[in-house]
This record gives C-alpha cells, sequence and structure tokens, in this order.
C-alpha cells in the first residue's frame, strides 16, 4: 500500500489527518464559570439512538458546517434563486430530468456491484426508455409507466461489501458525509465523468455543465440550513444522514 | 429531501413539530383511525379541502431586541421571523399564532394561512413565545413562556411592531383585525384578546381558538407521559428504536427508493404502530421541541440548568452535552424548577395551585363567557384534553364552539369539513 502513496500524497493525508482532528470542539471555559445544574445521562444505554454516533472530527465538522450555511446563503441560494426565476418551470423539469437520467449510470453501476440485479434492471429499462423517448432524458417516460426510480451509490456499495461508515464527515458545499460516503462519491463522480466524455464536448462545454447540475442538484434539494430553527440541528443532522444510510445500505 | 422524509417519520407532527410539508394534501388514505393516528399522520381519512396548493408568503424579518444583545450560538437566528400573506386590495387583517414549540412557517401554519388568505384576510403568521426563535430575540427577560398573560404581553408587543412594519413596507391597509391561533396559540389568542380590550390597538372583530388546551399544566403532563424518561427510560428508548427499525424495514421493502406522500402512509400502514408506539412519537416529538425551547431560554438568561453558567458559548461548540441534559428534562420539571421559582420571586407567596390555575382558560373564564366574538374549535378526541374538558369548553363558549367528532390534536387543519367551519365562521372578505 505504501509504494502506491507518493510523498506528496502521503503528506496531503496526513495533514488532512490533522486538520480533522485539531480543531476543538471542547467548551474552552472561563474563570467564573459554573457547571449546568442538570446532570448527563448515563451515556449509550440509556440514550439509545441520539448516542449511537460517536464524532471525532466535531471541531472540524462545525466549523465546515457553518461554512456551507453561510455559502448556502450569501452565494449558492441567490443563484438557484435567479436560475428558478429566468427559467420557465417546464423547461426546470427537463433540465432535472435530464441530469436524473445521466445519474441512472451510476446507480445502475452501483447495483451491478451489488448484485441486485432487479433494481440494475429497472434503472436500465428508465436509462434507454427515457434516453431514446424522453428527447435524451428531458422527458421522464418511465416513471408513469412503473419504471420507479432507484437510489444506489458507491458509498452504498462499499457498505454492502461490509465497509464501515467510518467518522462523520461535513463536506465542503456538499453538507453531511462519512469517510466511507466521501470516497463513493468521488467514485461516483468517476462514472459520471465518463458518462460525460461520451457526449464529445469541448472543456467549456462541461464546464457550464457541470455547473448546471450543481445549480440543478440544489434547485431541487428543499433542504435550508436552520429552517428547522434550533440550536440543535447539529447534531440531529447527523444522526439523520447516519441513520439514513444504514437504512439505504440494509435496502 | 430524502433524509429529511426520514426525519418525518421519526418526528412526525403533533402540534408541536416543525415542519412536514409531505403529509399534506393527501386526499385520503386507509390507515386504522385512532386519535393518535389523527395527531401524527394528520386526519387523512377525511378528503382534504380545497386550498390553493401554494401562496405567495413574505418572509419578514424584524429587530426586537438589539442584535448585540444576542448570545454569539444564535448567530442563525437573529431578527425575529414572521410572514405575511398579502390581498392586492385593501382586507381585513388576521393575525395567526403558533402552537407550542412551532415556527411561523410551520405546516399547521401553512393550511391556515391559505385558508384565511382564501376568506380574502392579510394573512401575519408569528411564531410560537416557545420557538426558540422567538425567545432569542424577545426584550423578555423574567417571564418563562407558557405563562400564558405574560405571553400575551410579549405578543402584543411583536404585534405592534409588526403590524407597523407591514403598513410602512408592505403598504397593507386593513379594514378590521381578527386573531386566531392553533393549539398553545389558540390560549394565547384568547389571553391577547382580553389585553386588547385595554389597550385597544387592534379591537379584534373575531377570535377563534384552534385545539386550545384547557389547562396548560394538565395538557403537557399527557404529554410528557407519552414519552416517559424519568420513570421509564430504557424501554422509551428502546421501543423508539424499534420504531425506526419498522419504518427500516417497510422502506427496505417498497419498491421504488423514493418516498412520497403516499409512500409515507404506506409506511405506517405497514408499520402498524401500536397505540403506546404513536403516543411515543407524538410524545418524542414533543420532547424534541421543548429541548429547543429550553436550549434558547438557558443560554438567552444565562439560567445554567443545561449550559455552563456564566460561559459565552462559542459558535462552533460543541452543543451535543446540552441536547442530552435537555432530553432528560420533563415538563414537568420545567414547571417546578423555573416557572416556579420565577413566579414566587415576584409574589413569595404563590403557590403550583395558583400557577396551574393562571395558565389555563379559567383564570379568564369570565371575559370566554361573556365575549361573544370569541369562537372555539376543537375536536372530541382531542389528545391533549383531559377527561371532562371538552365538557367545559363545551359549556363556556356554548353556541360558539364547534366540536367535531374525530381528528385528534389539530389533526384536520386542512380538513374538508374544517375549512368549511372556517368558511362560515369567517365569511368571504371579512364581513
Amino acid at each position: 500500500m505504501a509504494t502506491l502513496l507518493n510523498k506528496g500524497q502521503y503528506l496531503l493525508i496526513t495533514s488532512l489527518y490533522f486538520l480533522l482532528s485539531a480543531c476543538s470542539s471542547v467548551p474552552s471555559l472561563e474563570g467564573d464559570v459554573i457547571a449546568p445544574k442538570v446532570k448527563l445521562p448515563n451515556q449509550h444505554q440509556e440514550l439509545g439512538v441520539m448516542a449511537a454516533y460517536p464524532d471525532p472530527w466535531e471541531g472540524f465538522n462545525r466549523r465546515m458546517y457553518y461554512f456551507n450555511a453561510k455559502a448556502d446563503r450569501y452565494v449558492i441560494l441567490p443563484i438557484v434563486d435567479g436560475y428558478k426565476k429566468i427559467t420557465p418551470d417546464l423547461v426546470e423539469t427537463g433540465i432535472s430530468n435530464f441530469f436524473n437520467n445521466l445519474g441512472e449510470m451510476s446507480t445502475f453501476i452501483n447495483a451491478l456491484f451489488q448484485l441486485k440485479l432487479s433494481v440494475a434492471g429497472e434503472t436500465f429499462g428508465r436509462f434507454v426508455l427515457n434516453s431514446a423517448l424522453g428527447l435524451a432524458g428531458l422527458v421522464d417516460v418511465a416513471t408513469p409507466i412503473g419504471f420507479k426510480e432507484q437510489n444506489e451509490d458507491f458509498g452504498q456499495t462499499l457498505g454492502f461489501w461490509g465497509v464501515a461508515a467510518g467518522p462523520y464527515l461535513v463536506l465542503p458545499l456538499l453538507g453531511p458525509s462519512s469517510l466511507r460516503d466521501a470516497t463513493g462519491v468521488t467514485f461516483d463522480a468517476l462514472a459520471y465523468q465518463h458518462t460525460i466524455d461520451a457526449m464529445a464536448m469541448s472543456s467549456e462545454q462541461e464546464l457550464w455543465m457541470t455547473f448546471l447540475d450543481s445549480i440543478d442538484a440544489r434547485a431541487t434539494l428543499p433542504f435550508r440550513y436552520y429552517a428547522s430553527g434550533s440550536a440543535f440541528e447539529y447534531d440531529q443532522l447527523k444522526l439523520l444522514y447516519k441513520r439514513y444510510r444504514e437504512i439505504q445500505v440494509a435496502r | 429531501m430524502r433524509f429529511f422524509s426520514v426525519l418525518l417519520i421519526m418526528i412526525l407532527s403533533a402540534c408541536t413539530s416543525k415542519k412536514d410539508e409531505t403529509v399534506e394534501l393527501q386526499p385520503v388514505c386507509d390507515l386504522q383511525y385512532s386519535r393518535y393516528q389523527a395527531t401524527v399522520t394528520g386526519y387523512c381519512q377525511e378528503p382534504a379541502a380545497d386550498l390553493p396548493e401554494s401562496l405567495d408568503v413574505i418572509n419578514k424579518r424584524i429587530t426586537i431586541k438589539p442584535l448585540d444583545k444576542i448570545p454569539e450560538v444564535f448567530w442563525f437566528t437573529k431578527k425575529m421571523k414572521y410572514s405575511l400573506v398579502k390581498q392586492e386590495t385593501i382586507a381585513p387583517v388576521i393575525f395567526i399564532i403558533a402552537g407550542t414549540g412551532a415556527g411561523h412557517d410551520s405546516a399547521k401554519m401553512l393550511s391556515l394561512q391559505k385558508s384565511f388568505y382564501q376568506q380574502g384576510y392579510h394573512v401575519i403568521s408569528l411564531s410560537s413565545p416557545t420557538f426558540a426563535n422567538f425567545i432569542v430575540n424577545s426584550t423578555n427577560t423574567t417571564h418563562m413562556p407558557g405563562d400564558l398573560a405574560h405571553d400575551a404581553e410579549n405578543l402584543y408587543q411583536v404585534m405592534n411592531l409588526v403590524w407597523a412594519q407591514v403598513q410602512a413596507e408592505e403598504e397593507v391597509t386593513a379594514t378590521s383585525f381578527a386573531i386566531t391561533g392553533y393549539s398553545l396559540g389558540g390560549a394565547h389568542s384568547a389571553f391577547i384578546a382580553l389585553l386588547d380590550e385595554q389597550r385597544q390597538v387592534f379591537n379584534f372583530e373575531k377570535v377563534l381558538l384552534i385545539n386550545p388546551p384547557v389547562s396548560l399544566y394538565n395538557s403537557v403532563t399527557i404529554l410528557d407521559q407519552y414519552f416517559d424518561l424519568r420513570n421509564n427510560r430504557q424501554s422509551a428508548v428502546a421501543m423508539l428504536d424499534e420504531i425506526i427499525a419498522r419504518f427500516s424495514v417497510g422502506y427496505s421493502q417498497q419498491r421504488s427508493s423514493r418516498f412520497d406522500q403516499s409512500s409515507i402512509f404506506n409506511l405506517f400502514k405497514n408499520a402498524n404502530l401500536t397505540e403506546s408506539e404513536l403516543k411515543l412519537l407524538i410524545g418524542a416529538s414533543f420532547r424534541m421541541s421543548s429541548s429547543d425551547m429550553i436550549f434558547a431560554l438557558d443560554a438567552s438568561f444565562n439560567a445554567g440548568a443545561i449550559t455552563y453558567k456564566n460561559h459565552k458559548i462559542d459558535k462552533f461548540e460543541s452543543l451535543r452535552h446540552s441536547m442530552l441534559r435537555a432530553s432528560d428534562i420533563t415538563f414537568g420539571d420545567y414547571f417546578d424548577a423555573a416557572m416556579l421559582p420565577r413566579a414566587q420571586r415576584i409574589d413569595a407567596s404563590t403557590t403550583k395551585a395558583d400557577l396551574i390555575q393562571r395558565y389555563s382558560l379559567y383564570a379568564i373564564e369570565d371575559y370566554l363567557k361573556a365575549s361573544d366574538k370569541i369562537y372555539l374549535v376543537t375536536n372530541q378526541d382531542d389528545i391533549i384534553l383531559q377527561a371532562g374538558e371538552v365538557e367545559y369548553l363545551q359549556q363556556i363558549f356554548a353556541e360558539r364552539a364547534k366540536i367535531f367528532p374525530r381528528g385528534g390534536h389539530c389533526g384536520n387543519l386542512d380538513r374538508f369539513s374544517f375549512v368549511e367551519y372556517l368558511q362560515t365562521t369567517f365569511p368571504t372578505g371579512g364581513y
């Protein structure tokens, strides 16, 4: 394994590791501070799901969560709102369908990796139908006739073959993930790139396409940071993400 | 969206919960009816009312408390949030107050906004004084939320400021005013109406209490028991895990990976929850919103119950210890350890019984009896009402009471017969 990593990569990985674990999230207490009156409940057995997922990189994660919330509000959402304003709904749906259709390839591959033949078959059917009859994916003709949309990614494939999720990790802009799922994201991005390559576009066109894809992805996700109004949103979302991925992997 | 749907399933709404846009507008479901089911999934056995699919909601923010006085940990919730839905022309204005722990944009609020907009009202929606954004931005530093008369004072102050802003910035003109609220917000509307009789700023023409508690203490005692961490922690936690596991199995058996309304109802159907499991979901959701409330109060008032006293919480600091501590506090504890001592500091002779009486509709019974502009709508099987309380409401409001046989707690706000009732009580164009 060590031979595979050249020195630069090794350095990158070690510094990343330090970056992740260095930032503290433990309260730094001033002199006249008094401990909370309510005792901490006995962890684990008494708290069930609430204490189920440790968060060794919390310091880094919380900073990234904060960054994401700000970036979303001041950069991404204004672009998304502008996009929604200038494009007619019909066009938006078309674009959304188009990118969903491109995403089917990665779902298909991952379903095969997990030996889920019926899921793979259904996904392949969707891809062929929508590409051929749905104007290269702009119209979703497969769903109304019973080809349901599936969801598989490389994170789930790894999970299927027994790779543990690893620590919770908040990715820049992408948000909640884990060490395993972040690896999966990279793989899926490669698979996606292959699909794009097959369309033989100029690199500038590809850039615009990726940009549009990102805007569409954000526009179709109704999540808004701190819409819950809860100071505990970070913890709640972490719990939700971890649990939801377990469910997906088990599916 | 997808993991938010899981959140929905885990904390599916009582009146106490946050967002569940996915669960509204489904025409009819084939779930087995119970008052608990109706409270959790909505009274989906009855057809939905014909309401606009969406509204042009103007989301507004207003400075109530100087922003530099708000602790840094609440950086994301500075300025008080509210919303306005505006008619094209001059029209009556209605204020809507959200229920316990709910914001101005909760799912129940959205249903009510649609109904009243359709009836020709300018609609102004306010968060509950128990919602963190309200607490953090309120100038109140002495009274605990739930103290209905003082909550009414706080709300009244906010309503005045909001109304001034709406007139100035949105050019809204009112022909008259009305006020309503669901759950705790219903009780608040009654206390605000009484306060307005003295102050006479709005002179409400109509007041409607929707599924209010009769006694706040009785109602929250019921909800506390649903998720009994005090006496039965391990089995409560185990049951919650078990429910999640059953939903997971249902999800893995469904053909599509997508969540939509009918698949959520299907999950509920297949999970086949028992009565105590449904109660647990309601209790857990109530507990989640009361944790948020307790944290907002504790940090704003520097009370030191679940946070370090005299410590300035950094915005990157872990709050998990506070969340875990808060999960251990029942509303009963909050009442005994926070509300009662606060009240006794002002008047040492106050007893617990006094306070329970003060935080109930009994305290303003004469006004409710005599004032013929106040209406009440609730359900015979509302879970937050103790035995005898429906009869009490019926007796106090007499012909101004409308009691539906079914719907649980706020399960029918977007259903056909409920909206029809609103339409007859609030005729089109107001008056």
